[in-house]
């Protein structure tokens, strides 16, 4: 757990600084970390490149959201129908690529397909998602403590405490799993997928539950995005949604839970530091995600650290 | 009735064969250096602004312009093999990655350059034929014309000529081709120029018909691979019957369905053809 | 009766890798199959191994028909095989790659009740350790059990693949040339492996080259010549049999 532990600093940071816009993108790091540590799980550990995060992060948003605000229950109670209408649609469209046994780069390109149609229907179905308009989300998430009753999330410091909670709770959640049994499994489909059958490991079921794990993640912290962003909108399905994961993953370190942390740090922070239009931002992305393939095939962490162990 | 769909397959045909030369480029690539260049829409549209500036701009003949724009698209493509793609032949996935970033670079700086606004040439051929109750106009058929004459003479050039029997043989045995003598790194790097020519010059071709902004590359590329995958990637007579099925089946599809469903049709071709037959209709490489 | 094969063919496209074999295993033997490159050998033992799915004939396992199952499902019934090039999880250490192979171990161990041992796994894990100590120490790995698998030797690299396969606790299992590339001090090893294996009751079915390592150890021959089954029976018998003389060394040998 030591990784994740080191996570913990991070909260005081808000008692010593008064910096909104410091604050703020660690808001933004931390919501889409949850989104890059959900593709580090189907990616990293279990070795199948998908395309379809994007699509889950844009679901959780949409979904929460409307069940939120058509049912009248709270941001929490929303979450799970979501979260349930993203593992049958991640078993829907994970079943029919592993049945069919699609591999690397055909399972990519198939998960694009399936996300980009996830995409089209949200975006024409103007009476229930208000198409390329997009929502306004203006209800914050609550919670209810003993004592003081309900608390609503709202400004900065409050949103900084979520978001990093979640993110705790998150990686938490991913090194448990990523140091159990069913994580050996994981990297078993990853190193070497025939031996692992042979071994009487069902692969079809373990990349079925990885790429379920990663898209109900990724749902999450679109969930928290909207709420937090105050807009939901298409574009948030699209591919260039589920590149900046990769980006993020691929930047920071495959197969460590905390690489797709430090990379959506430095994806998110840099920009601001260096100023840059949203255009040059886009340009550095890409930039960066071809430097990362070709320089740095483990990322910063992997650069940092010596090996990379499993159990 | 049957004039309107008539006018739609006509105009899918012509479309198709916009899809088919982005389609033949994706094929190209993917037979000789092993990936698939997801950044060939983004040479297309260097190849679409590249026409529109120096016509609107430099003011030079629309001919002139195309030529240009195919040199420079080709030569966009020379510099992304040498910088970039040389170190990723044969490996898809890492070849998928690092076109993407390329398409975020490219696509920003035709964003800087250009901004989101709209492009349009001025009228390049106006006037149009009429067949009964169809009308088409010229420059449309113009464009069909010069793509359909582009590809059929890369059809010929590959099976004709040495270069074209070298890269067809390295295509079926690397290693073989190699022992004769054939210098493979600078065919690799001459079939990834030439495919993006070839998109440059669908964009140069795009850019006297439609109106040009920078999210082009995106939508094309996407019908590209549809087509090229669909007909069996690798399959380099299919590719052009790939992007003719596509434009066709949306073309015809728009007048029965609604507009919405326009782009939806090509990716249910990708994921049927990948499921049920992954060699594509033609058969292709896998 | 253990396993059987009855006539299974296999082809691919234009070629019959396996033509119409049929045979019977019983429990506790250890049956030997031989035949020149190119007999089919190694298809077979894929056939019933779940990684290729036979054109035509069955394999009935424990009376049960298993033929086109999955190789996990095979493996799960008791049907483990090594592959002839050492098959191994590269980056992992010699002990990891073992845990790996644990996992059919927990299940049968644990059942569903395997879904706790996320946030507490010391009960189990501990029985999987042991268990994996001393398959390693039967396989004489404990010296390198930290090192990446990447790293052993040739050898060291086909007893590690021995050593996941008995991880999974078969009931009959396949070897595909595990002498093949070993020194001789390293075959002598082997058959003491399979020795000891066939003390706890495993039956083995071993494809080798070397004929003598075979015919010394086991109980039964195979034959096969293009995907054929030519001879079959006791060793002395089989390698005295002129057609598969014939098939290894050529016509005038006979």
């Amino acid at each position: 757990m030591s990784s994740v532990w080191l996570l913990t600093p991070l909260y005081l940071i808000p008692v010593f600084s008064q910096s909104e816009v410091l604050l703020t993108i660690l808001i933004f790091t931390f919501i889409l970390s949850i989104l890059a540590i959900g593709f580090n799980i189907v990616f990293g550990y279990a070795g199948q490149l998908t395309m379809f995060h994007g699509a889950a992060f844009g679901i959780g948003a949409y979904g929460t959201f409307l069940i939120h605000s058509s049912l009248g229950i709270s941001f929490w109670l929303a979450l799970l129908p979501t979260f349930v209408a993203i593992l049958l649609l991640s078993l829907l469209v994970g079943w029919i690529c592993f049945k069919f046994r699609l591999r690397e780069f055909y399972f990519a390109v198939v998960t694009l397909a399936f996300s980009e149609l996830v995409r089209l229907v949200i975006l024409n179905w103007n009476s229930v998602t208000n198409g390329s308009l997009g929502l306004l989300v203006l209800d914050k998430p609550t919670f209810w403590l003993p004592g003081v009753g309900v608390m609503m999330i709202e400004g900065t410091r409050a949103w900084y405490l979520l978001a990093l909670t979640s993110l705790l709770v998150v990686a938490a959640l991913s090194y448990v799993l990523v140091r159990s049994w069913i994580g050996r499994n994981f990297a078993a489909i990853r190193l070497n997928e025939e031996l692992a059958q042979t071994l009487g490991i069902d692969t079809f079921r373990y990349k079925l539950l990885a790429f379920a794990i990663s898209n109900i993640m990724a749902g999450y912290a679109g969930a928290l995005f909207g709420f937090y962003t105050n807009y939901i909108e298409p574009s948030q399905l699209s591919i260039t949604q589920s590149l900046d994961a990769i980006a993020m993953v691929l930047l920071g370190g495959v197969g460590s839970i905390l690489g797709p942390v430090v990379g959506a740090f430095v994806l998110t922070g840099l920009p601001h530091v260096i100023n840059l239009s949203a255009e040059l931002r886009a340009a550095a992305y890409g930039a960066i995600l071809i430097v990362a393939i070709l320089v740095m095939p483990r990322g910063i962490v992997g650069l940092l650290s010596r090996s990379r162990h499993v159990s | 009735m049957t004039q309107v769909i008539l006018g739609q397959f006509l105009n899918g045909i012509i479309i198709g064969t916009l899809y088919g030369i982005i389609a033949l480029g994706v094929t190209l690539t993917f037979g000789i250096t092993g990936i698939v260049n997801f950044a060939l829409g983004q040479f297309m549209m260097i190849g679409a602004y590249a026409t529109w500036h120096l016509t609107d701009i430099s003011h030079l003949p629309y001919p002139i312009a195309v030529a240009l724009a195919v040199l420079i698209a080709g030569f966009a493509g020379l510099l992304s093999d040498r910088a970039l793609f040389q170190f990723t032949r044969n490996n898809l996935v890492n070849g998928l990655l690092v076109s993407i970033g390329l398409i975020s670079v490219i696509e920003s700086g035709a964003l800087l350059l250009y901004t989101a606004t709209p492009k349009n040439l001025d009228f390049v051929l106006s006037g149009s034929w009429t067949f009964g109750d169809i009308t088409v106009p010229r420059m449309k058929v113009a464009t069909f014309g010069v793509l359909l004459v582009v590809i059929v003479f890369t059809w010929i050039a590959l099976a004709n000529t040495w270069l074209g029997r070298a890269t067809r043989a390295y295509a079926q045995n690397p290693e073989a081709a190699t022992l004769m003598g054939v210098n493979t790194e600078a065919l690799q790097v001459g079939v990834t120029v030439y495919s993006c020519a070839l998109a440059g010059l669908g964009g140069a071709m795009y850019a006297s018909l439609y109106s040009l902004e920078p999210s082009m590359g995106a939508l094309f590329i996407l019908k590209g691979v549809e087509a090229a995958i669909l007909a069996g990637i690798g399959n380099l007579a299919g590719a052009l019957v790939g992007g003719i099925i596509l434009g066709v089946t949306e073309s015809i599809g728009s007048l029965f369905l609604p507009t919405a469903f326009r782009d939806a049709y090509g990716l249910i071709f990708l994921v049927a053809i990948l499921l049920f037959r992954p060699s594509g209709l033609f058969g292709g490489q896998k | 009766m253990f396993l059987e094969v009855e006539d299974l063919t296999k082809r691919f496209g234009g070629v019959v890798a396996v033509s119409g074999v049929s045979f019977k295993i019983q429990k506790g033997e250890i049956v030997g199959i031989l035949g020149p490159n190119g007999s089919g050998k190694t298809t077979l033992l894929s056939l019933l191994a779940g990684l290729l799915a036979p054109t035509s004939g069955r394999v009935l396992w424990q009376g049960r028909d298993i033929s086109g199952f999955k190789p996990d499902a095979i493996a799960a019934a008791g049907i483990v095989k090594t592959f002839q090039n050492p098959q191994l999880f590269a980056e992992l250490s010699v002990h990891d790659n073992v845990m790996i192979a644990s996992h059919l171990a927990l299940k049968r161990l644990l059942g569903s009740r395997r879904l706790g041992t996320f946030f507490c796994a010391k009960g189990a894990d501990r029985e999987l350790q042991i268990r994996a100590e001393r398959v390693l120490e039967l396989c004489r790995l404990t010296a390198v059990v930290d090192k990446p698998a990447t790293n052993l030797s040739y050898g060291e690299e086909k007893m590690l693949g021995v050593a996941m396969a008995m991880m999974c606790e078969p009931k009959l299992l396949l070897l595909d040339e595990p002498a093949s590339g070993l020194g001789h001090e390293e075959v002598v090893h082997l058959g003491l492996v399979l020795r000891d294996l066939r003390e706890h009751g495993t039956t083995l079915c071993i494809i080798d080259h070397k004929v003598a390592f075979l015919a010394d150890f086991a109980h039964r021959l195979i034959a096969l010549q293009n995907g054929m089954k030519i001879a079959e029976g006791h060793p002395k018998d089989v390698l005295s049999d002129p057609t598969v003389i014939t098939a290894y060394l050529g016509r005038h040998h006979a």
